[in-house]
């Protein structure tokens, strides 16, 4: 995950340095201060770096600095699939934060950049979500629904989701809810089978809102930590099938509605996360087959659209090949060898 | 977000009308809006380089052909480009072969499967499936219901683990069968003894066709997997799943361009019948999110020509029930009414979303209805009360609902119309449109 995307970051980062460094080169000439004091309107914008550079011994960045480099930037996120909106605006914030922007001549050119960079990235990529500090902090049973677009990996992510948590002590529930597709319950019933789980399911075709009812008043009647409802996967355009997501919701009151996506989507992850935050809502985001992508910037991308956290990656098909997202991490990890 | 695209390109489009040669800015804008378009539908960000230098530098080099304006030179070479991006849509021959199925996890290899099946099958040939995923739990019980569903004999063994053991044994079984389809588990470039299994299947089963399945919404990823698979089986076409999303399938762009072969299908819906063929100007213009451009390309006003319709009586706001018979007819000609007005150079005027919510067989209807209607009526619709809408009901075989709800589109599209006109101020409609078409 984010390996592409790093390398390519620290390319972009030696061009902004050197488009800085070449004007701190042309400003640093004494030669145009003079002729600048002396016709004001020459443009208020070279008398004032001159100014700071005499009186604040700082420099100034200006937007032809560092607009090739941005352009280049650009580039690097829509190469690693973050959205081309959200592109847009990650660059219009760095825009904005550089140019104008002063730095003392001895700074480095590194940090200011870097630190520009880094912000633009952290308010994306939010907090993070601490599933076992959610659940111990809330009423048992936890009921959590997971929806999202076909083939995504839900089902799965039940699964490795079930077994995260019943070994970190707790007892879980699994609800068969995708009720539509052929061998889905015969799916998800292996699964629960494998890691030792108790599954609530009914036979195909049946209401999905009854079988995950019937999957919290099991619970509640077992004394169960956590409730994993699965659902089938549909498409946000598709409204009758959002229609009974909302049922779902009506009817099981899922504490967490957790968004399945996978880390290989490209820009309309940008679309559909947003559709399904509209309709049903989400409070956290799984983003799965992160081991199939190096680039990993549907995460920024959702992240950006819907401002919820991401709180699991998907890296594979073993059980235990899930991993909790920490953004922080990442971020070190991107800038790390630099900062 | 893709409609302001789509206009924004026409936009650029419309600036190069009326010169006499080409505009470096005006193509340079045309480019800038192709990229962002195509951008957004995941197209691999090279391969949207490579195409806008290639039509920038074809749109001011190429000589202009006599009698070609410079706005349709334009238009014909990002046409022609675009068509060369996406190759011809790959053979499919309705004869003997094994066809091998491979792509990512969840792409629905295995629901297009079932789909293929049905679609060999409608065609005449006996069909087999053999399912060599011996992973995903509930895999063989998902492709076996399918399979049964349309009366298709499906080998496989859930208990079974070794893959390529099913597909030896499976395929003597099928022998008196035409078409013997191979659906895998899903696998990522990244897992080296996948893509082993893949080849090993692949030179046991000695597959006429491998067929990748790409999801529409796989992005800039698509490239570098699609360039995997084929350097492991040499893939010779491509079919896109999940086109009834939002997603724009660039992505599968990238893994025609890698694999040089072409698309084949497309999956467009959860039922096993819904499956197409590939049709390169139904995607053209959902990746530019703009109407048919070929339409454009190829003049569309010959069709529209204006004894058809009485364009600027419409925008007096006399648009009668004759006229929208008129333009019913014309539409068998044109496709969609959506498109017809994407292609007129309204802008960014609105036009209320419930006019274009009419179906081509509903249309027909509507024919048939006024078909039974008097001259006066079609010329003054105010007449027709509830006493003739019963009588007209009866006379075409259909209901009163029906009739008033053709009223009812009537008037939505009068309206329409109207706004059309008060929103342009003073235009005239019929210059507009020969301006439009050069």
């Amino acid at each position: 995950m984010f390996e592409t995307l790093k390398s390519r970051l620290k390319e972009v980062r030696n061009k902004l340095d050197n488009g800085i460094n070449e004007a701190e080169i042309r400003e640093g000439q004494p030669a145009p201060v003079p002729a600048a004091e002396k016709s004001p309107a020459g443009g208020t914008g070279i008398v004032d770096r001159v100014k700071v550079l005499i009186v604040d011994r700082e420099l100034v960045i200006s937007e032809a600095d560092i607009s090739e480099a941005l352009s280049e930037l650009e580039l690097v996120l829509l190469e690693n699939d973050v959205a081309f909106p959200v592109t847009e605006e990650i660059i219009a914030n760095l825009k904005k934060e550089l140019v104008g922007k002063r730095r003392k001549i001895g700074e480095p050119v590194d940090t200011v950049v870097l630190t520009a960079l880094k912000k633009a990235l952290s308010v994306v990529l939010g907090e993070g979500f601490d599933l076992i500090n959610y659940i111990n902090t809330h009423e048992h049973p936890v009921r959590i629904l997971f929806t999202g677009v076909n083939g995504t990996g839900k089902t799965t992510t039940v699964a490795k989701i079930g077994y995260f948590l019943k070994k970190n002590g707790f007892s879980v529930v699994i609800g068969a809810g995708d009720t539509f597709r052929a061998g889905a319950i015969e799916q998800i019933d292996v699964h629960a089978k494998r890691i030792g789980i108790k599954i609530i399911q009914h036979q195909q075709g049946a209401d999905p809102s009854a079988v995950l009812f019937d999957t919290v008043q099991y619970a509640v009647a077992h004394n169960i930590d956590v409730v994993l409802a699965d659902t089938a996967g549909r498409f946000h355009n598709r409204a009758n099938l959002m229609n009974q997501l909302e049922k779902i919701r009506r009817v099981m009151k899922p504490d967490l509605i957790v968004y399945v996506d996978e880390a290989v989507a490209g820009n309309d992850a940008v679309i559909r996360a947003d559709e399904f935050e509209k309709t049903v809502g989400a409070d956290a985001v799984v983003l799965t087959k992160a081991d199939m992508d190096p680039r990993g910037g549907a995460a920024i991308s959702i992240a950006h659209t819907i401002g919820k956290p991401l709180m699991f990656l998907g890296t594979g098909q073993g059980y235990d090949d899930i991993s909790p997202f920490s953004p922080a991490t990442v971020i070190e990890e991107l800038f790390g060898d630099v900062a | 977000m893709l409609d302001k695209l789509g206009s924004s390109l026409k936009d650029a489009l419309k600036k190069l009308a009326g010169k006499t040669v080409v505009d470096r800015a005006a193509v340079e804008e045309l480019v800038r809006d192709l990229q962002r378009a195509l951008l957004q539908s995941d197209v691999n960000v090279k391969l949207v380089m490579g195409l806008s230098n290639a039509i920038k530098r074809r749109s001011l080099e190429e000589e202009l052909p006599k009698g070609v304006n410079v706005r349709e030179h334009v238009l014909r070479i990002v046409y022609q480009e675009l068509v060369n991006l996406m190759g011809d849509g790959g053979e499919v021959t309705l004869g003997s072969q094994t066809i091998l199925m491979a792509g990512l996890q969840g792409s629905g290899k295995t629901t297009t499967t079932a789909k293929l099946a049905r679609y060999f099958q409608r065609k005449g040939l006996r069909v087999g499936v053999i399912c060599a995923d011996t992973f995903r739990p509930g895999a063989y019980e998902q492709i076996s219901t399918l399979c049964a569903k349309i009366n298709i004999p499906c080998f496989g063994g859930p208990e079974e683990k070794d893959a390529l053991k099913i597909v030896r044994d499976g395929l003597p079984s099928m022998s008196g069968l035409e078409v013997i389809i191979i659906d895998t588990q899903g696998r990522h470039a990244l897992e080296n003894d996948l893509i082993q299994e893949i080849i090993d299947i692949n030179t046991v089963s000695k597959a006429t066709h491998r067929w990748l399945v790409i999801d529409a919404a796989l992005g800039q990823q698509a490239s570098e997997q699609a360039r995997r698979f084929h350097e492991a089986i040499a893939i010779d076409g491509v079919i896109i799943t999940k086109m009834d999303g939002t997603a724009k399938g660039g992505g599968a762009l990238s893994a025609v361009s890698e694999t040089k072969s072409g698309i084949v299908f497309i999956g467009s819906g959860e039922t096993i019948d819904d499956l197409e063929r590939f049709d390169p100007d139904g995607f053209i213009s959902r990746l530019l999110g703009m109407g048919d451009l070929r339409a454009l390309v190829e003049r569309a006003e010959e069709t529209i020509s204006s004894s058809d319709i009485d364009v600027n009586a419409m925008m007096r706001g006399k648009f009668t029930l004759r006229d929208m018979y008129k333009q019913l007819e014309s539409l068998n000609k044109m496709g969609p009414l959506k498109q017809i007005m994407s292609m007129l150079p309204l802008g960014n005027m609105k036009v209320p979303e419930g006019v274009y919510d009419v179906t081509s067989t509903k249309m027909n209807r509507y024919r048939i209805i006024m078909d039974s209607m008097t001259g006066a009526e079609l010329d003054d619709p105010t007449l027709i009360s509830s006493s003739r809408i019963q009588r007209v009901a009866h006379g075409a075989g259909a209901s009163p609902e029906e009739v008033r709800e053709l009223i009812k589109y009537y008037k939505t599209m009068k309206r329409a119309l109207k706004g059309v006109r008060g929103g342009g101020g003073k235009f005239d409609m019929q210059r507009m449109m020969k301006r439009f078409s050069g």
